[in-house]
């Protein structure tokens, strides 16, 4: 080319713009100081298209490389892991961009691009980060073909690199699914920092679930094998609450007592599932209420809650086996004494509840069929901003405001059991779920967050009770619907009119669907891992390493073969009827080892092989001729083509 | 007419030695109402062919030395004042001739070799708001010397598209050279030729030409070079619409020549190099090597 493309106006500007689009989701990723680094380095390159005169000289350069070293080691110690690695290439990219010199400059940059764009996957790999990067690497494509086109036109640029990317997704398919996985050592992580989740913690304050009550974000997704479990029995066991100051309830601290438990007997139909866990930052799986198969490396502690010994950093899946009724036998002594712990002596007003539901002189069933009927009957409302508690909550609650939401009443319930010795603690974890039809999988939210109780009876073991439920019954029927939960009308929300209702159903429809293909992205690509790679190709014979190899080679060997045939041999068919006639004396002739040259004529060709068929040198004249006639004449007639086909059948050679 | 044509021809051969497609490209040029350049380094023949050609039609015939002083006025010509008559007079130039050659055309600058634009284009001539018109048939041979001489003002592109053709001479085969080196005076030779065509005749031909038949299938051809010169990147810049134009124009009178009267795709080719070559201009000044991608590559079906 005459010019040198890396002082081309154009394509600076695609290229930097590019760059712009790739390294722009590491907004989220980096630290500001790397990203505000990169933007400044970027800014200047673009005032640099148009003033040259304006961009560092070399002094300047290496005070800007002694700087980005400086931030890298500030914030990272280096560039070792995933976040230190991440900023090295957004940095050097930036300082790349100032020395735009070549041709090969520019393919450098792009080239350093590629991987910045890649990096992206560390972070997220959603299936819209997916499309994302795929239409970055097309536009980086698109300024390599930019840079070396003659006629540069960004539209058929991105064309050609869209057509580029289209043709290289087969072979990309194969090799996702053939190429040997390699799972990562840990350790090659071990510098990042964990982007905090939100989700339950392992105390509750009546209050502090506040947040979660609204909260849209996704926990897990559940996938039913057989039957589905009715939304009544749909309670997802987290950490259970055992110790109390009277405010705060936290876990039991000593939970050694496991090896006294009574054995778990199961009953009812066992619901088989699959749980698919979003990334969290406790090893918590909330398994269905009550586990009995879990895989390694999961384990069931004390509560009954299920543990994993590997990191949720990631989202991961498990297959699970629970039952919904279940009998865990007699109480162990740590068990009596912690699920019976009072923070100091019940106050009158207490007492005096107490008494007055029976709690002194019935069976715990009786008394607590008279405390839930005591909330449901009671001028008792389910809110999430109740009023501030911060002394005496419980007796506060009871007695005065009266509002409050899950953690109030299974922290007061358990309260008022322990308060008439019967052993009863706080489980927490998640209620319900939204039910996907498309998909056919249950999505449980952080606002399906929950709090309930849990009571020990003889010859039942621990007993599930919801006090929730008695005031607001709905809550377990259908999932959050914060307009009916709130009788008080602390929240309002206007009845939906119907077009509004249609709307909103369309939405949902949308949103389940959405969800669905996100499900199965997440199933089918994300945890694709060499466990679900080996089982899945096993089920095709593929059994080892080296056949999987050999597969691999095989199917892109066969794949490429195809396209190479298919691009030797694209030729548009004729239409004409004189050219597909004609078309067979050419392979007449061929047969003879005589072939014409694409950008032979006719009579050029006719009279290079008259020489060498000498004995049917007159035919072939007749027959180009008439050929020529017909195709290139002035009236080509229908007979003039029976002719020439009727000379061409005559033709023996 | 077909006979005439065959008798220039063979006239002009024994002219001009060894040279029977330069001849025959330069007369299918004349037949399409085209410009010829002939393009080669002085002495192989290039005024004695468009002599020897003036003669033969029996046309007025001038030649133009175009040097680094000539002017416009030299060319097209320019108005005197008459002193009887008190008024200005126009003198006709020698641009006022059915064939003018204008010779060494790239040694004089470029506002004189504008000068021919108009008169090429248009074949008439303004002077002073007057336009004249130029008489027809109306032909311009014009030779250069190769642009690495000396002193030479290479011809801009908006120039050369005038031309129809750009041909070469090139030296002679040595078999016609020792001819030409025993036998008698060229120019001697030319004063004895006589007119084989005239003016009126040659103007009929150039009608007949007009008719000769395009079929869609040879368009087809034709518009395949043109957008392989576009699209190629062995080309700067491909074929103009003009170019396309003349290309059709020059391959029929090509098939007019050979006695046919549908154009076939071997007549393009024949013409191509003569007419695409120095519109093309890619580095290189040999037509032949210039269109050898497009012979090659472009299909004929």
């Amino acid at each position: 080319m005459a010019t040198n493309p890396a002082h081309n106006k154009e394509i600076l500007i695609f290229l930097l713009s590019s760059i712009g689009l790739i390294v722009l989701p590491h907004v989220y990723h980096l630290h500001w100081g790397v990203f505000g680094y990169f933007c400044f380095l970027l800014a200047w390159r673009f005032v640099g298209i148009w003033k040259p005169e304006r961009l560092p000289t070399f002094p300047v350069i290496l005070l800007l490389i002694v700087s980005g070293m400086a931030i890298l080691y500030v914030q990272h110690r280096g560039f070792l892991g995933r976040d230190g690695g991440t900023s090295l290439f957004v940095i050097a990219l930036g300082l790349k961009l100032m020395e735009i010199k070549t041709e090969r400059d520019l393919y450098l940059i792009n080239y350093l691009a590629f991987i910045v764009a890649a990096s992206q996957f560390l972070y997220e790999q959603s299936i819209l980060m997916a499309a994302y990067i795929l239409f970055v690497t097309c536009v980086l494509l698109a300024v390599l073909v930019y840079i070396n086109s003659y006629v540069a036109q960004t539209s058929v640029a991105l064309k050609k690199a869209a057509v580029i990317i289209a043709q290289a997704v087969p072979m990309a398919i194969v090799v996702f699914i053939l190429f040997p996985r390699v799972e990562a050592p840990r350790w090659l992580l071990f510098n990042d920092d964990h982007q905090a989740k939100m989700g339950l913690s392992d105390s509750m304050e009546p209050g502090s679930i506040t947040d979660l009550g609204m909260s849209d974000e996704l926990v897990f997704r559940v996938k039913f094998a057989g039957a589905i479990p009715p939304a009544k029995q749909r309670y997802w066991r987290g950490p259970v609450l055992t110790q109390t100051n009277g405010k705060k309830w936290t876990q039991a601290s000593d939970l050694s007592y496991q090896k006294y438990l009574d054995k778990l007997t199961y009953m009812g139909t066992p619901y088989q599932y699959t749980l698919l866990m979003e990334p969290q930052e406790k090893n918590w799986v909330f398994a269905l209420d009550m586990p009995a198969d879990y895989p390694k490396p999961l384990e069931r502690n004390a509560n009954y809650q299920l543990l994993t010994s590997d990191n949720l950093d990631k989202r991961s899946e498990f297959k699970l086996v629970s039952y919904p009724t279940y009998n865990t036998g007699y109480l162990t002594k740590t068990e009596f004494k912690d699920a019976r712990h009072l923070p100091g002596e019940p106050s009158e007003n207490i007492k005096q509840l107490v008494a007055q539901l029976h709690g002194f002189d019935s069976p715990p069933d009786v008394f607590i069929n008279q405390l839930l009927n005591h909330f449901r009957e009671e001028d008792f409302h389910y809110t999430l901003t109740p009023p501030l508690m911060e002394e005496n909550p419980i007796e506060t609650f009871l007695f005065e405001t009266r509002y409050g939401f899950c953690s109030h009443y299974a922290s007061a319930f358990v309260y008022l059991m322990r308060v008439a010795n019967i052993p009863a603690r706080v489980v927490t974890g998640y209620q319900g779920g939204e039910w996907n039809a498309v998909g056919n999988f249950l999505e449980i939210k952080q606002a399906d967050a929950h709090a309930w109780a849990e009571v020990w009876l003889d010859k039942q073991g621990w007993v599930r009770f919801d006090p929730t439920a008695a005031i607001a019954p709905e809550r377990i029927e259908k999932n959050i619907d914060i307009a009916r939960l709130v009788p008080g009308g602390l929240i309002s929300y206007a009845a939906p009119s119907a077009g509004a209702q249609a709307t909103f159903d369309f939405l949902k429809k949308a949103r389940q669907l959405w969800s669905n293909v996100d499900y199965n992205w997440q199933r089918w690509v994300i945890n694709y891992n060499n466990t679900n790679q080996a089982s899945f190709l096993s089920s095709f014979g593929i059994a080892d390493f080296k056949t999987m190899v050999y597969w691999m080679m095989g199917i892109v060997g066969i794949i490429t073969a195809i396209l190479s045939l298919f691009l030797l041999y694209r030729r548009p068919k004729p239409t004409d009827p004189v050219l597909i006639v004609y078309n067979r004396f050419l392979k007449k002739i061929a047969k003879a080892g005589l072939t014409k040259k694409p950008g032979e004529g006719a009579r050029d060709f006719a009279e290079r092989i008259k020489s060498k068929l000498l004995s049917q040198a007159a035919t072939i004249e007749q027959i180009t001729d008439a050929f020529i006639d017909q195709r290139y004449g002035r009236n080509p007639t229908g007979r003039g083509l029976i002719e020439l086909n009727r000379l061409i059948i005559l033709l023996k050679l | 007419m077909q006979n005439d044509i065959q008798q220039v021809l063979k006239e002009a051969n024994q002219v001009i030695l060894g040279k029977e497609r330069q001849i025959r490209l330069a007369l299918c040029c004349l037949l399409a109402r085209g410009h010829l350049l002939i393009e080669d380094i002085p002495g192989v023949g290039k005024t004695t062919l468009a002599h020897t050609l003036a003669k033969l039609l029996g046309m007025n015939y001038q030649r133009i030395q175009f040097t680094s002083d000539i002017l416009p006025a030299d060319i097209i010509g320019a108005s005197v004042f008459d002193g009887k008559n008190h008024e200005f007079k126009f003198h006709p130039g020698p641009i006022f001739n059915q064939m003018v050659l204008a010779d060494e055309i790239n040694r004089s600058t470029p506002k004189a070799q504008s000068a021919l634009l108009e008169a090429m284009e248009e074949h008439q001539v303004t002077v002073e708001g007057v336009t004249y018109q130029l008489p027809e048939p109306f032909f311009v041979i014009a030779t250069q010397n190769p642009s690495h001489q000396i002193g030479t003002f290479p011809l801009p592109e908006s120039q050369l598209d005038r031309f129809l053709m750009r041909i070469e001479l090139g030296y002679p085969d040595p078999q016609y050279e020792r001819q030409l080196l025993t036998g008698i005076n060229r120019h001697s030779l030319i004063s004895t030729l006589s007119t084989q065509l005239t003016p009126e005749q040659l103007q009929n031909l150039q009608q007949a030409v007009t008719d000769v038949h395009v079929s869609s299938a040879l368009l087809d051809y034709c518009q395949a070079i043109i957008n392989f010169t576009r699209e190629s990147p062995e080309y700067h810049c491909g074929l103009s619409p003009r170019a396309g134009l003349a290309l059709l124009t020059a391959a029929k009178a090509w098939t007019f020549m050979d006695n046919r009267d549908a154009v076939i795709p071997e007549d393009l080719q024949a013409v191509l190099a003569a007419v695409a070559g120095h519109r093309l201009r890619s580095g290189n000044n040999d037509s032949e090597a210039i269109v050898a991608p497009i012979l090659a590559k472009v299909a004929v079906h």
